[in-house]
Parts: structure tokens; C-alpha cells; sequence
């Protein structure tokens, strides 16, 4: 097998300068994208939106977080799944002191929430870490993704400009960016750099939508969550976790656990999870409280809002008005886990579960069911 | 890494390609850049399978030394050297498979070892074993270990092909004009390069929800929708690999290397026989002297020749995917040209128009098995198209259907790669009859230019989270 002959002097000539006018041709192009890209930077990965409103567009989070974690002025974090999204920056300022950003993620697991967080770190020292923990986040191996979460632009958690590429060089990027020059607003977003991820103000909450679809035998029958192991999921913190806490013993780690309804506790206990549940929390507090900088906060057991469906948008998401509540009680040391009530909090919550697990304690909190056709009426 | 991807186009290709030429007149070291720039190449998607390749190579090249060495026990050390190959194939490719099965038919309890498959196993192990063939039929030998592992290794046909033969690319590599730039090389490699891109960023990929779509959900799909989501599947596979090669050959031709066509318009064969003479080229090639000649071939009666078509296609299927899909897929194949050979033993001749389609709606349907992830979900597929599932939709209907069926893949961008993809199939000629004639016309070169950058931004898709109905 052989090359093809060359074809003479005059088309050597004529090959040399083709090729290089087509590369050249081809990299101006895409040299003058990646630098309209760059000026305009929709998910203000190099700066913050200042000559337009940010966009924080509907489920772009994994996107838009890192570069609000590498851009934003900010010395404490509020890290989350979805529940809480509708923490605002200016109210954990407030109660916490410092500047803040929320940086949560829907569906986030374990080792999405450390690359976040190392993405924060890395930048700067800060004060204080509010850390939302969710039992789901820790479902699976410790590198395990929800598929529902999309691809991780993990080129965007550095400052490397060099592995830049995918964003620089993409048609939906360039899109994105034409339309905020053109003030086009057919994107689904919000503008708002203190509530970036806030939704509930378009949701409704209250005991008819928790109550949408969902059986009551099998509450797990519309949410398709995992099921764990305690090995796993120690596996996941160990690995995920506690490097965080140790490598940055100046900062303060406030890891809450949250305030589900106690439906989800039911369900926990309908497919063989409490336990599980329960020997978590447990190992979480024993595998940090020799570590200075890590505290906890434990709403899961106050019944004043987890029996009270009227808070919840579900079984799982709360009402914003929750989130300011667990935000004053992280910061102002309520509901701490310690030594002296670990126990206390352990057999409270053990207690709601049982008493939830029966007719009439589930007729307390969602209604009884009516006799003839089924359905839950209070 | 993989040829459409920001890394190998930005930084991996334009560097290795730099710094192989600044070193050309220095042979060794600009051999010795290449080997460890491929190495670098296969070691990106995971370093830990390097000492794999690293090992084969090395493994190979000292049977072959002793194949040359050692005539008289030449047959045994073929013998070990094929054995081995094929061994590091069962063992990395089709150990699960044969744990499953034996567990299926003896009822044991038998945990699947999860064994990952390395990338390019199948294409660098092939090329190696009819290196050793080669050499045992005195038709090759390689005296330097350097050379030996950049034939093995040269990143253009390390994960997918073109399996080549040592005696095609040795002297090739072995050319000092080779080691320097040479623009009219240049110019056509970056133009094939370019058609490649193309094909896979701009056809393949649009296509793949689309046939994805249809195929996870079998059982549910009507008649019309499921002939799309087959002949989606059918475009997809066609310009994903024959892109993916055009890509190859377009960066080899940089390098001033010529490799053996892969792809010759597959789909306007008039028989399945023409069809696997223009389709994998080189895999048919490879299939044809090592497996189905040495089988006895045609030379040894219909009884033996029906025989060797049928183990060779079944192989052949085989070496695809460790799964009963991919088997049935080879074995409909052989049976198919098992008939075509009856067939023409009847003298008869069908007209031209029916027997592309015939073979067209074959391919296609045989795609099938290649696709579906098991043989109930091939069987359902099957059954969608003939009607079990509905039939009543319209053209319209279907193709927005078709369309709409992934809600994150664009519904114009999959419209489009249909049509493109049909329009540039019915092409009479290809990117390889076009690379061969090529001149650095502006038209051209613009063409070049608009493809390139077209297909690079395609690459890097804002796909946000899927699930928001919490």
C-alpha cells in the first residue's frame, strides 16, 4: 500500500497555502467563538454577569455553580440537593453573618457535593460550610451519579482554561450567549443572584400535592429511590466527606440533617431502610465528633413540621419558609447533635416512626382514608 | 481518546503531528514520538490497560522473532503466539458471556467476573495474530521492536480500525520522505478528517436518540415508528463507523501514511457477498485469509465451503459483542450468503432496482440483532415492524413521533441528519473516491472550513438535568 503520487511542484504549492488557509480559516472561527463566548460568559464561569442580569437557567446548575463558587464574593456555602434551592443567600447572611452563596444541585450525590465544595475550597479560605445531608446522596458506589442528573461538566470545577473546550467551543453555549446580547428571553430563567435557584414561589404547597399520586402502601412507588447499605454509604461519606473536613480544619462544617416529612420516614420503614437510615446518622456523628470544625443539626425528628403536610410541596421538598428555619437553627445551634442528645433524638424520631407506621397515627398526619372509595380525606 | 473529541482535536493531533515532523529526520526519534504519542492517546481513557497493550505488543513481537528464528518449530509457536491472542481476547471480551451461559445451562450458582473490556482489544489483537500469520508464511518480518509497536499502536487505527496487515505499513513508516511535511498529504488528510467529523457529529450522533428511542422501547412502539427507529439505527451505524474511519485515514494521511479503505458505499451493494466486500473491509479481509481459507474456503466442495461460510460469519458475529445477538446477527448473514450462492448456481438474475433492495432491507433488518440489547427485545423490534404493535399511524405521524421520542435530542437536528444522511447514501461517490482525487480547490477548502467548525461546536452539548418533576 502506498500514498497517492504527489501531483507536481505547482500543486504542492497550491496544497500548502489550502491548508493553511483553511486551518487558519478554521481556528480564527473558532478562536472569535471561544472569545464571544468568554466576553458574554453565560454560566459566569470567567466573571459575574455585570453588563447583563445573570441567568440562571432552568436545571443548569452543575453548569452555573462553579462559577458562581469561583466568581462570587462569598465566605460561606449552603450545599444541597434540591430541598435546598430556595435558600436565599441574604437570609443565611443575615442570620449567619459573612456573605453566602448557595451552591446546591438537584439530585446530587455525595461526590458531586465534595467536587463542589473542593471547587469552593479551592478558591478561597471559607468561614462556615452548611451542608445539607440526604440519605440518597450516598446510594451506590462513592463515585455514583443519579442517571436523572445529567453529564458533570467537570471541566468547569478548576481553574484550568486549557480543559475549557467543551464550553467554549459549543454551539448551545454561543446560542446562549447570542440571545442574552439580543435580549431574547425564550429561555426559562431567573435573574436573581441572591435566590439563583429559588422555586417556591412557582410551586404549591400543601397536603393536596404531597398527597398527588402517591400510594400510601408503597410510597416509594413514585419516587424510584435506591436502596442502601450502611456499607455503602459509610464507604461514600469516608471517601466523599471526611477528606473535606480534615483537609480544611479552618472551616466550620455544619451538616444538617433535614426536615423530610415523616412520609418519608414511612417509607423508609415500608422497604427495610430505617435501620439503615438510622445506623447513619449514627456513624456520622461518631466518625466526626473527634473533628473540631464539624457540627450537627438535627430537624429530623421536630414534628411541628414534619407532621405537618401543609410545609411540603411532597414528601421530600419543604417550604422556603423551612429553609430559613433550618438555617436559624444551624446557625444559632439548635437542634445540635451531641453526646448528651444523640440518644434522645435517635428514640424521638424511632417513636414517630412507629406511631406514624399505623392507621391512626397516618390518619394524623395525611387524614383518613374514606371507607368506601380509598381515598385520603382529613 | 476518541477522534471527535475538543482534546484529540485541539491539542493531541496538531501536537503529535508538530513534534513528529520536527523530529523526522531523526528516524528513530520521530518513530519513538509516535509510539509513545499513541500510547499517550490509548492510555487517556484509562492508564491502567497500558501495560496490557504494552505487554501484547511485547508478547507478539517475540513470537514473531522466534518464528523467524526457529522455522522448525515454527507451526507450535503459532500455534502458542494464536492461542495466547485469543486468549487475552476470552478472557477480557467474552469471559462474562461464557460464565453466564455455562450458569444458564448447568443451573450453577457462578458470580460474573465484570471483567471491563480494554479498549481496541479486538482490532490490536487481530492485527497481531495475522502478524504472526504473516510472518509464519514468511510474508512479513519486523526486526525492531520500536518499528513493531508503532505498527501495533499508531493511534489513527488503534481502538477501531482499519486491521491492517505489517507488509502495508512497514515501508510506509520506514520512509524517510514520509518523516517530512508534505502539504498535499496535509491538505487531503485534513479533507477526509473533515467528511469524517462530519459524518459522525453531524449525521451519527443527531440519529442515535432517535434509534435509541425506539429501541428501548420495542413493545411500545407502532409499525412505522419502529421502521424508523431501524433505519435511523441503519444511517447511524453506517456514518458513525465509516466517519470514525474517514477520520482515521484523514489523520494517518497527515503522518504521510496511507491506510487500507474501511467503508466503499456499503448500503448500494447488490448482493449480501458485494455488501461484505464493501462494508469492514479490512475485518472481511482479516475474516477471509485467516479464518474462512484456512477453513478449506470454496476449494472443498459446497458441503465444506457452506461449512467454513457459516463458522466465519458466526465468528465474525461474535467478535462484535459477547452477547447471542451479535451471534444471530453473523449467522443470518452466512445463512444469507449461503442462499446467494444457491442462488447464482440457478442462473437466474433479479433487476438491479430489487436486488439493492433486497439487500438494503436485509442489512437493515439484520441490524436489528446487532442493536438490541437482547434477543426478546430483537424479537419485539421485529414485531413492531411487522404490526404487532399497531399500524394505524401516518408517514407524518410517525416521523414526529420518531422525532419527538427523546425528549433531549433535537427533533431538527435528527430531522436533518435523516435527510443529509439519505441524500449523501445515494451519493455515487464517496469520501474515499473524493480523497483519492482530491485537489485544494477554495470551494473546497471553505467547505472544509465551514464542516470543521460546524462539527467542533457540536461537540460540547449543554445537556441540563433531565428530572423535574419532583
Amino acid at each position: 500500500m502506498e500514498l497517492p503520487p504527489l501531483p507536481g511542484p505547482a500543486v504542492e504549492r497550491a496544497s500548502s497555502r489550502w491548508f493553511a488557509g483553511v486551518l487558519g480559516a478554521t481556528l480564527a472561527l473558532l478562536g472569535a467563538a471561544a472569545a464571544f463566548v468568554v466576553w458574554v460568559d453565560p454560566f459566569q464561569q470567567y466573571h459575574l454577569a455585570s453588563r447583563y442580569p445573570p441567568r440562571f437557567y432552568f436545571l443548569h446548575h452543575r453548569y452555573i455553580d462553579p462559577g458562581l463558587a469561583k466568581n462570587q464574593v462569598y465566605d460561606t456555602v449552603v450545599s444541597g440537593s434540591s430541598i435546598m434551592e430556595n435558600t436565599r443567600n441574604d437570609f443565611v447572611a443575615r442570620v449567619c453573618g459573612g456573605a453566602a452563596v448557595n451552591l446546591s444541585m438537584p439530585a446530587m450525590s455525595a461526590s458531586e457535593q465534595r467536587l463542589m465544595l473542593a471547587t469552593a475550597l479551592a478558591d478561597r479560605p471559607l468561614k462556615r460550610v452548611i451542608m445539607v445531608l440526604d440519605f440518597n446522596e450516598f446510594a451506590g458506589g462513592v463515585d455514583e451519579r443519579q442517571d436523572v442528573a445529567g453529564p458533570l461538566p467537570r471541566y468547569l470545577y478548576d481553574r484550568n482554561p486549557f480543559n475549557d473546550l467543551p464550553y467554549l467551543l459549543s454551539w448551545d453555549v454561543i446560542v446562549k450567549s447570542w440571545r442574552i446580547i439580543r435580549g431574547d428571553t425564550s429561555e426559562k430563567f431567573t435573574s436573581d443572584p441572591n435566590a439563583a435557584w429559588f422555586w417556591g414561589n412557582v410551586v404549591r404547597f400543601g397536603r393536596d400535592q404531597v398527597l398527588r399520586g402517591l400510594d400510601i402502601e408503597h410510597l416509594n412507588a413514585r419516587y424510584q429511590q435506591p436502596q442502601r447499605t450502611i456499607d455503602g454509604m459509610r464507604a461514600s461519606f469516608e471517601h466523599n466527606l471526611l477528606p473535606l473536613f480534615r483537609g480544611h480544619p479552618d472551616t466550620e462544617f455544619d451538616l444538617v440533617w433535614p426536615p423530610y416529612s415523616i412520609l418519608v420516614w414511612l417509607d423508609f420503614a415500608q422497604r427495610d431502610q430505617l435501620q439503615v437510615s438510622l445506623d447513619f446518622k449514627r456513624y456520622v456523628f461518631e466518625a466526626t465528633r473527634t473533628l473540631a470544625n464539624v457540627r450537627i443539626t438535627d430537624l429530623q425528628n421536630d414534628a411541628a413540621i414534619t407532621h405537618d403536610v401543609r410545609l411540603y410541596h411532597d414528601i421530600y421538598h419543604f417550604a422556603p419558609a423551612i429553609n430559613e428555619r433550618l438555617v436559624e437553627a444551624t446557625c444559632k445551634g439548635r437542634s445540635r447533635v451531641e453526646a448528651g442528645t444523640v440518644d434522645e433524638f435517635e428514640r424521638q424520631l424511632r417513636g414517630q416512626v412507629t406511631e406514624v407506621n399505623t392507621p391512626a397515627g397516618l390518619a394524623a398526619v395525611i387524614g383518613a382514608p374514606d371507607r368506601a372509595t380509598g381515598e385520603v380525606t382529613r | 481518546m476518541l477522534f471527535n473529541s475538543y482534546e484529540y482535536l485541539i491539542y493531541f493531533l496538531p501536537l503529535s503531528l508538530a513534534v513528529y515532523f520536527l523530529l523526522g529526520r531523526r528516524a528513530t526519534w520521530a518513530v519513538g514520538w509516535l509510539v509513545a504519542a499513541s500510547l499517550f492517546f490509548y492510555g487517556w481513557w484509562n492508564p491502567k490497560y497500558l501495560p496490557l497493550i504494552l505487554a501484547s505488543i511485547g508478547f507478539n513481537f517475540a513470537v514473531g522473532r522466534a518464528l523467524h528464528r526457529r522455522p522448525r518449530h515454527a507451526r507450535a509457536l503459532l500455534a502458542c503466539g494464536v492461542a495466547a491472542n485469543l486468549l487475552l481476547l476470552g478472557v477480557y471480551k467474552y469471559a462474562d458471556f461464557a460464565v453466564r451461559n455455562t450458569a444458564d445451562l448447568t443451573g450453577l450458582p457462578l458470580a460474573l467476573p465484570h471483567i471491563v473490556l480494554p479498549l481496541g482489544i479486538s482490532f490490536f489483537t487481530f492485527t497481531q495474530i495475522a502478524y504472526l500469520v504473516d510472518v509464519h508464511r514468511r510474508k512479513a518480518q519486523e526486526p525492531s521492536l520500536l518499528n513493531y509497536a508503532l505498527f501495533v499502536s499508531f493511534f489513527p487505527h488503534l481502538l477501531a480500525g482499519p486491521i491492517l496487515h505489517h507488509s502495508e505499513m512497514m515501508p510506509q513508516f520506514a520512509s524517510a520522505t514520509n518523516k517530512r511535511p508534505q502539504a498535499f498529504h496535509l491538505a487531503a488528510g485534513l479533507f477526509l478528517l473533515a467528511i469524517g467529523l462530519v459524518k459522525k457529529v453531524c449525521i451519527a450522533d443527531p440519529l442515535a436518540p432517535i434509534a435509541a428511542a425506539g429501541f428501548d422501547h420495542p413493545e411500545a412502539i407502532p409499525t412505522l415508528t419502529a421502521w424508523l427507529a431501524v433505519l435511523a439505527y441503519t444511517l447511524q451505524i453506517y456514518f458513525d463507523f465509516s466517519g470514525y474511519t474517514d477520520m482515521a485515514l484523514g489523520a494517518a494521511r497527515v503522518f504521510n501514511i496511507q491506510m487500507p479503505v474501511n467503508f466503499n458505499s456499503p448500503y448500494h451493494a447488490m448482493n449480501i457477498r458485494e455488501f461484505w466486500q464493501r462494508w469492514h473491509m479490512t475485518l472481511s479481509r482479516f475474516l477471509r485469509e485467516y479464518l474462512y481459507i484456512p477453513l478449506g474456503g470454496n476449494r472443498r466442495g459446497e458441503w465444506r465451503t457452506t461449512g467454513a461460510i457459516l463458522a466465519t460469519f458466526l465468528l465474525g458475529g461474535l467478535w462484535h459483542g459477547a452477547a447471542w445477538t451479535f451471534v444471530v446477527w453473523g449467522a443470518l448473514h452466512g445463512c444469507a450468503l449461503v442462499c446467494l450462492r444457491a442462488w447464482e448456481r440457478t442462473g437466474l438474475h433479479l433487476p438491479r432496482v430489487i436486488a439493492w433492495a433486497l439487500t438494503f432491507l436485509f442489512v437493515m433488518v439484520t441490524w436489528v440483532f446487532f442493536r438490541a440489547s437482547s434477543l426478546p427485545a430483537a424479537g419485539a423490534m421485529l414485531r413492531a415492524m411487522v404490526g404487532a404493535n399497531g399500524s394505524g399511524e401516518a408517514w407524518a405521524e410517525a416521523l414526529r413521533h420518531a422525532l419527538a421520542l427523546d425528549p433531549q435530542a433535537s427533533a431538527l437536528a435528527g430531522a436533518l441528519a435523516f435527510a443529509v444522511g439519505l441524500v449523501v447514501l445515494a451519493l455515487r461517490r464517496n469520501s474515499n473516491a473524493m480523497a483519492l482525487d482530491f485537489r485544494p480547490t477554495w470551494p473546497r477548502g471553505a467547505a472544509v472550513a465551514v464542516g470543521l467548525v460546524w462539527s467542533v461546536l457540536q461537540l460540547g452539548k449543554v445537556a441540563p438535568f433531565l428530572y423535574f418533576n419532583f
